[in-house]
């Protein structure tokens, strides 16, 4: 494997990383949010308009002030879904791919109206300012800062889901719904919280990817990372560092995919055929058990 | 010979005996009680003949012949009927169409007319009344029950097992079904019932086995036998008498219900105009059957519902308008009869569980930082004031779906009874517990009320509502019907106010 190759796995693997946390978060309170792909997106869109229209200030305060608007934007679309669902027990599943739906197809609408690059006249935005762009580190490579951003967030929802309160709070809600209610937790204010860091966090990984990868609005980049992270939060079992390591092992069968088919010419299908025996294999580590509990494992009386 | 004979037979769960060499036999026209605590081995031992588990080691002979039942349906259509503790009926389908679901004989069109005919043949015949047509979930318990049983007749069993089937019944309800139990025995029909009600054997069964630790250890004939001969084998020593409470309760009332009610669409049970107070150092009863309001009572006490109209006072203050978190805080704790779904959080560990109320504050928390220590520190003192035992090397990291029932709740009531609580609501607090624990929470709660404190004790056995309380009060659809003192509340009074037999009521029958 190149150098480049390399550094190409952690580029593939920040959206996954973030889009997953967002995932663990939400998943560990019980609230299933697969509005990652429409958070992202909504990340994206608000990021790429602060960087293009925020008036002259410092760089580095533009891009901070871009990705904070993308990420607050994305967490208040997630709360769309934790209202309904708090307030009228509406299916969260159901109402957040809906509302992915309607940010994907207004995406579109955008980018072929007020977002449209005039002079280009294809469905894309102009071109963000080099300045504002988030950096790339490491010579001949696309590893980029937004990369360093996205493992400091898996500290920080490492720190914030075992030392804190809340993250006391967000567990004994996802386990136990009714009896934290029971015993004085506020379930609707967890469950909140809970949504609001899901949607920024993926909303960032959207923000991300425009300023330090495509350097402008387009459909589709995305690459599906927000249903991907639906699988590596699962797989993960909803704890941060374990999201780190799947997203990055999957970034990198995604990597190598490419460079074997341009190689030795087996085709990348090949490789994400293997990735879902392999989801099956993980996730049928529950049949075991099962066929104990057949032969008999209950108490007595 | 003996209709059934169960030899030699061993069940073993991860290396721990709830079978251990039992032999049983049962006659033709015998009403014979499985007599132990929980945990005995008692529904292992019905369950293995049911076709529900396999034994490890033994032989199960029906008529003399050498037999196997590897499913219920196996057992069934030899003949073997059993109405578990929770009815397995299809709550939105009628009587009848419960009765014959899943009959061998059924083709793709049902013959509901011959169906009802038999039907009522038998229920005519066993006194068994109940309106085939009905729908199951309109049902009270007790009919839900002669429905199980009907079941079972109509696919002409030989042996019908009740596993403890008076625990859903009033007082009324339960002479009901021992008249219909002894007719049946009368005809012919073998009966096992399930129990550790000790005055019930008495009065219904003709011999008796009685389990303990997985082991049978006596079989006696009822005839010959008391209450005092069945509580010694069953617990090894006689049921000590608590006695009664001797600091009489202070006069100043610790929560007064002023008119309150519950009233909302779809509620399964609201309720209506509640009043009633409890005095500091005071345990008041509420018995019922299940199902009138208790659980809803309860909740709204804590908080967890808001009731529609009427005040709640603690101590004078008004705490209405307050959440679950401050009305703890006030000094209301719960005990809940769902330990796994309201209690506990079965898959957080001992320690998590203990800081469930007071996680948030100091010294379990800081600026919103947990503290690990002081939480392990609480959860080990607490362990060990109240005796939970956790299986095992992991100690108080050990997550409490893996703890037994006695264990579970006393973690709870570890949790609950904090020093400045005022008043504990404890619902149904020894349901599924042996008699040990049992014992340990009723002397818990007696410290508390002698501490000055009150309890609001909910309970379906009235044996522990009449040890236990000062007062008792009924609750009947949703209603308080009546409250009685400690000398009033006899097992007939309450009973006939459980079925909502009013004094006046009553009165006016006699007249």
């Amino acid at each position: 494997m190149t150098f480049s190759n390399f550094m190409e796995i952690f580029v593939k693997g920040c959206p996954l990383i973030l889009t997953g946390l967002g995932c663990a978060v939400a998943f560990r309170t019980g609230f299933f949010n697969i509005g990652a792909e429409g958070q992202f997106y909504v990340g994206a869109i608000v990021t790429t308009m602060v960087s293009l229209y925020a008036p002259g200030m410092p760089p580095l305060l533009v891009i901070i002030l871009a990705l904070a608007c993308g990420f607050v934007c994305g967490g208040l679309w997630a709360l769309i879904a934790a209202i309904l669902k708090a307030r009228f027990n509406l299916s969260e599943i159901i109402v957040t791919i809906m509302l992915n739906y309607m940010v994907i197809n207004f995406l579109g609408y955008a980018l072929r109206s007020f977002l449209m690059d005039k002079a280009a006249n294809v469905p894309q935005s102009e071109k963000i300012d080099v300045a504002r762009q988030i950096p790339v580190l490491v010579r001949a490579s696309r590893f980029h800062a937004g990369i360093l951003l996205a493992l400091v967030c898996v500290a920080v929802v490492w720190f914030l889901m075992q030392k804190t309160t809340l993250g006391y709070e967000l567990k004994a809600v996802g386990l136990n719904r009714r009896a934290a209610a029971v015993n004085g937790i506020p379930v609707v204010r967890t469950v909140i919280y809970s949504a609001f860091l899901s949607g920024g966090l993926a909303a960032l990984a959207g923000g991300i990817e425009v300023l330090a990868i495509q350097k402008k609005l387009i459909e589709g980049i995305s690459a599906n990372c927000g249903y991907t992270a639906v699988l590596i939060a699962l797989i993960a079992r909803n704890k941060p560092w374990a999201v780190l390591v799947v997203s990055l092992l999957y970034a990198a069968l995604q990597v190598q995919a490419g460079s074997w088919q341009r190689q030795s010419g087996v085709p990348s299908s090949i490789v994400n055929i293997f990735i879902g025996l392999i989801v099956i294999l993980i996730l049928a580590k529950d049949i075991v058990p099962y066929f104990r509990r057949k032969e008999g494992g209950s108490n007595a009386s | 010979m003996p209709l059934l004979t169960m030899k030699d037979i061993c069940k073993s769960f991860s290396g721990v005996y709830a079978n251990d060499h039992i032999n049983l036999s049962i006659e033709e026209g015998e009403i014979h009680a499985l007599l132990g605590e929980n945990g005995a081995g008692k529904t292992t031992l019905v369950n293995i003949l049911y076709g529900l588990y396999e034994a490890d080691s033994g032989e199960i002979f029906w008529n003399g012949e050498k037999a196997s039942f590897r499913s219920p349906a196996d057992a069934i259509r030899a003949g073997i009927g059993m109405v578990q503790q929770h009815f397995s009926l299809v709550r939105n389908m009628t009587v009848l169409d419960n009765v014959i679901l899943n009959l061998p004989g059924n083709a793709a069109f049902l013959k509901r007319k011959e169906a009802g005919e038999k039907f009522a043949r038998l229920a005519a015949a066993h006194g068994l009344l109940v309106d085939p047509g009905a729908v199951v979930a309109d049902l009270t318990v007790g009919e839900q029950q002669r429905v199980e049983i009907l079941k079972a007749l109509y696919r002409n069993v030989k042996l019908l097992i009740l596993d403890e089937p008076t625990a859903v019944l009033t007082p009324q309800e339960t002479v009901n079904l021992f008249q219909v139990l002894r007719s049946l025995a009368g005809e012919g029909y073998a009966i096992i019932i399930i129990t550790h009600r000790l005055s019930e054997i008495m009065e219904v069964t003709d011999r008796v086995s009685i389990l303990r630790s997985g082991r049978k250890v006596a079989e006696l004939d009822t005839a010959s036998t008391d209450v005092h001969e069945l509580s010694r084998h069953m617990i090894g020593h006689d049921i000590d008498e608590m006695p009664p409470p001797d600091i009489p309760p202070r006069e100043a009332p610790m929560l007064r219900l002023d008119s309150v009610s519950l009233e909302r669409k779809r509620l399964a049970q609201p309720l209506h105009d509640i009043r009633f107070s409890i005095r500091k150092g005071e345990i008041l009863g509420v018995a019922g059957v299940e199902g009138n309001g208790q659980k809803e009572l309860a909740e709204v006490i804590c908080g967890i519902r808001r009731h529609t109209s009427g005040t709640i006072f603690l101590e004078d203050a008004d705490i209405s308008h307050l959440g679950v978190r401050p009305r703890y805080e006030a000094g209301i704790a719960y005990i809940s009869d769902d330990r796994q779904g309201d209690g506990l959080v079965p898959d957080m560990n001992i320690t998590e569980n203990l800081a469930l109320r007071a996680y948030g504050k100091p010294p379990m928390a800081r600026h919103g930082l947990v503290d690990a220590r002081a939480m392990s520190k609480v959860a080990a003192e607490k362990t060990q004031e109240y005796q939970v035992l956790a299986s095992g090397r992991s100690g108080a990291a050990t997550p409490v779906r893996l703890l037994s029932g006695g264990n579970q709740q006393k973690l709870i009531i570890a949790r609950e009874l904090e020093e400045g609580g005022k008043l504990i609501v404890a619902c149904q607090p020894t349901r599924g517990l042996d008699i040990g624990a049992s014992e340990f929470v009723h002397q818990k709660l007696r410290a508390w009320r002698d501490a000055g404190k009150s309890v609001l004790l909910i309970s379906a056995d009235l044996e522990e509502i009449r040890m236990l309380s000062d007062r008792v009060a009924v609750l009947f659809g949703g209603r308080v019907v009546g409250v009685l003192t400690r000398e009033e509340a006899s097992v007939q009074a309450l009973g006939l106010l459980m079925g909502g037999v009013t004094a006046a009521a009553a009165e006016g029958a006699g007249a």
